[in-house]
């Protein structure tokens, strides 16, 4: 078998011309191929950060409180029994966040904005202020300064809030200006309070233009809730990849220490008001979620992103590979006699077609090699810019406002394998007709 | 007592669109072990055609091969290439060998596909053929490194290695000049006289089949004499 490889080796670098262009092409696909899978790699750590960030834990136990069958709170009661269930029930456990949830509009200066009231137990919080980043004044402010102003700590005092850059550009609000935040309490009546900006955080994606981080009491407080209630529970665990398995363990062990729980509905905790409120029923029961649940309609965006990305490089992967074939039955037809003359000498046809399988995907792995390499080059050195996106639209897709590319060698190593075999596989076909190939014929002793 | 090639009433039709041309005509050839033979005659006689049917490239549209004992014309193609590459040797009019090994390689290939020898072994037979055919300084040279006649001299090295019942040899001379022309016929000689090595080729050259100690004409797809 090693002689196949020197036959095949040495064939392609004797023609090295063909070589060189069927390898540019190949490489050219593998290149396309991973800076869109870099890219698409980069919105979902963008995606996975913002929503573990402002919208859920890995794993979320939250739930609806329904005074009334046509009432619907976001709420969970008998919040330290729930909690004590999770602590005892969820393996690979990292830390539980308690966060309240309110929704209602902040009104400022400059502009109305209309948002979710997130609660903050800054003390509870272990890496709160490590995943959220602030923003200079110039993100926010007109001619403002290249600095950051304002205290993320200060979350912890009464009233406080932290808002993000786009917001504070909407309501024409900046660190230290008040905010009033309106919103309907359980018995119908509306509610308003005062609220200071401690802080303004950088954009984190679409979600932080719905999501406003206020002091927990104070949410409390507006909506006149006792010390045993909490909006969700954000469960946070050492490997996220576990957050469904987790998900099935806290439904099951909730259920046996006498909770109800609501159907697993794949939809952030907001999609759900209506459905809930229409269900005939009182009381509480509990909504077991995951960190991709709550953030559904930023995965379809990643998901069609990834479509079109697969797309693309597909069409362009069929073109290189009617190219390959073709090139392939010229290679054969060239070496018609080698292979009559092998044949005679005493090889199968089975190694005749591994010969020039070898020699295709020889030829696949060195240019999906070279192109992968070149495309995760170009994809750190893209991140590394950090080149702003141009658009608002972009924004929104990329979940930033720069551009995050992000290079995982798994990923590079699936690209190698699948386009090398995709390149194997299109030169099938002319290796198949080089080795039906009878020795007197491939001699040309007859036709 | 039997030949080690033996073609009995061996009729050959080929297809030549909606016709059918008679390339050979009830054939009868036995040839001993140890010959030396010469299958001879003009251009379109049907010598390649014999040689094809007793190299198993081809079978018989009538009439019976049979190559070392074996009848060929019933083996499927698995068996036909595990007969030529384990009794039959071998030589082309145009050298043909592989163009990206060199002269070890070339010479190794056979050994390589029929898997027997260890590294060892295949080492000191590759060494010992090449050193036969004169060619130890070249075995690291390809064969465009090489003139005519060292890459005919590889070719018959190649069809020696693995020690064939017989080796067919196809016009070996007819890309060489005279004199290297002869050279390989005497090598093909000396081997045959020496080690008992069988050999059939075909040749239109009357200085060639003077060497050979057997002749067997063929004109217009018949055995004439």
């Amino acid at each position: 078998m090693g002689v196949l490889f020197i036959i095949a080796f040495r064939n392609l670098v004797q023609a090295r011309r063909r070589t060189a262009l069927l390898s540019g092409a190949i490489g050219l696909v593998t290149l396309l191929l991973v800076l869109l899978l870099s890219l698409s790699q980069g919105i979902a750590d963008n995606l996975v950060k913002s929503a573990t960030t402002l919208s859920a834990g890995h794993v979320v136990v939250a739930g609806f409180y329904k005074p009334s069958p046509s009432q619907a709170l976001p709420l969970v009661t008998d919040a330290a029994k729930v909690r004590k269930v999770i602590e005892d029930s969820t393996p690979g456990l990292d830390y539980i966040v308690s966060r309240g949830r309110g929704w209602g509009k902040f009104v400022g200066p400059g502009g109305t904005v209309q948002a979710g009231y997130t609660g903050v137990t800054l003390a509870g919080e272990p890496h709160f202020l490590e995943t959220l980043q602030l923003a200079f004044q110039d993100e926010y402010v007109d001619g403002g300064k290249h600095e950051v102003l304002g205290d993320a700590t200060r979350i912890a005092e009464p009233g406080a809030v932290i808002i993000f850059a786009n917001q504070a550009r909407r309501m024409e609000v900046e660190v230290g200006d008040d905010l009033t935040f309106v919103t309907e309490t359980s018995d119908g009546r509306t509610n308003t309070i005062d609220l200071r900006v401690v802080a303004v955080a950088r954009d984190l994606g679409m979600l932080s233009s719905f999501s406003v981080l206020g002091e927990a009491e104070t949410l409390r407080k507006v909506y006149k809730l006792n010390e045993d209630t909490a909006g969700a529970f954000w469960i946070y665990l050492k490997d996220i990849d576990q957050a469904e398995a987790v998900m099935g363990t806290l439904r099951v062990a909730l259920a046996q220490a006498g909770f109800q729980l609501m159907d697993h509905d794949p939809n952030p905790f907001f999609f759900k008001f209506e459905g809930v409120a229409g269900e005939d029923w009182t009381g509480q029961k509990l909504d077991v979620t995951i960190w991709r649940d709550e953030v559904s309609f930023l995965v379809r965006i990643l998901d069609v992103f990834n479509l079109v990305s697969v797309f693309i490089a597909a069409v362009l992967l069929v073109i290189v590979a009617i190219g390959i074939i073709n090139t392939m039955f010229n290679i054969v037809r060239e070496r018609t006699r080698e292979i009559g003359t092998m044949r005679a000498i005493g090889i199968h046809r089975s190694r005749v077609l591994v010969l020039f399988l070898i020699e295709a995907s020889m030829l696949g792995l060195f240019a999906t090699v070279m192109g992968a390499t070149v495309g995760a080059g170009l994809s750190m050195a893209i991140d590394a810019a950090g080149f702003p996106a141009p658009i608002d639209a972009m924004k929104a897709i990329l979940l930033s406002d720069t551009i995050h590319m992000s290079v995982r060698f798994a990923t590079l190593a699936q690209v190698i394998f699948v386009l090398t075999s995709c390149t194997g596989l299109a030169a099938l076909w002319p290796a198949a007709r080089g080795a039906r190939l009878r020795p007197i014929v491939a001699l040309g002793y007859t036709s | 007592m039997p030949g080690i090639v033996e073609l009995t009433n061996v009729v050959k039709d080929y297809p030549l669109g909606k016709l059918s041309v008679r390339a050979l005509h009830d054939i009868n050839i036995t040839i001993g072990e140890g010959e030396f033979t010469a299958i001879a005659g003009p251009s379109g006689s049907g010598k390649t055609t014999i040689l094809n049917m007793i190299g198993c490239m081809d079978v018989p549209t009538q009439g019976t091969v049979s190559i070392a004992g074996t009848i060929t014309n019933n083996l499927g193609d698995r068996a036909l290439t595990d007969l030529r590459l384990n009794r039959i040797g071998f030589i082309f009019q145009t050298f043909n060998l592989i163009n990206v090994l060199d002269v070890y390689q070339n010479v190794e290939f056979p050994l390589l596909l029929q898997g027997k020898l260890s590294g060892a072994e295949r080492k000191a037979r590759v060494n010992a053929m090449v050193e036969k055919v004169g060619l130890t300084k070249q075995i690291g040279q390809r064969p465009n490194e090489l003139s005519g006649g060292q890459r005919q001299r590889v070719a018959i090295a190649r069809a020696l290695v693995t020690n064939p019942a017989i080796v067919l040899a196809d016009e070996p001379t007819a890309n060489l000049d005279s004199k290297t022309g002869h050279a390989i016929i005497d090598l093909m000689s000396d081997l045959n006289r020496n080690d008992k090595i069988t050999f059939i080729f075909s040749t239109h050259d009357p200085k060639v089949m003077e060497c050979a100690t057997r002749l067997v004409k063929v004109e217009d797809g018949r055995v004439v004499g």
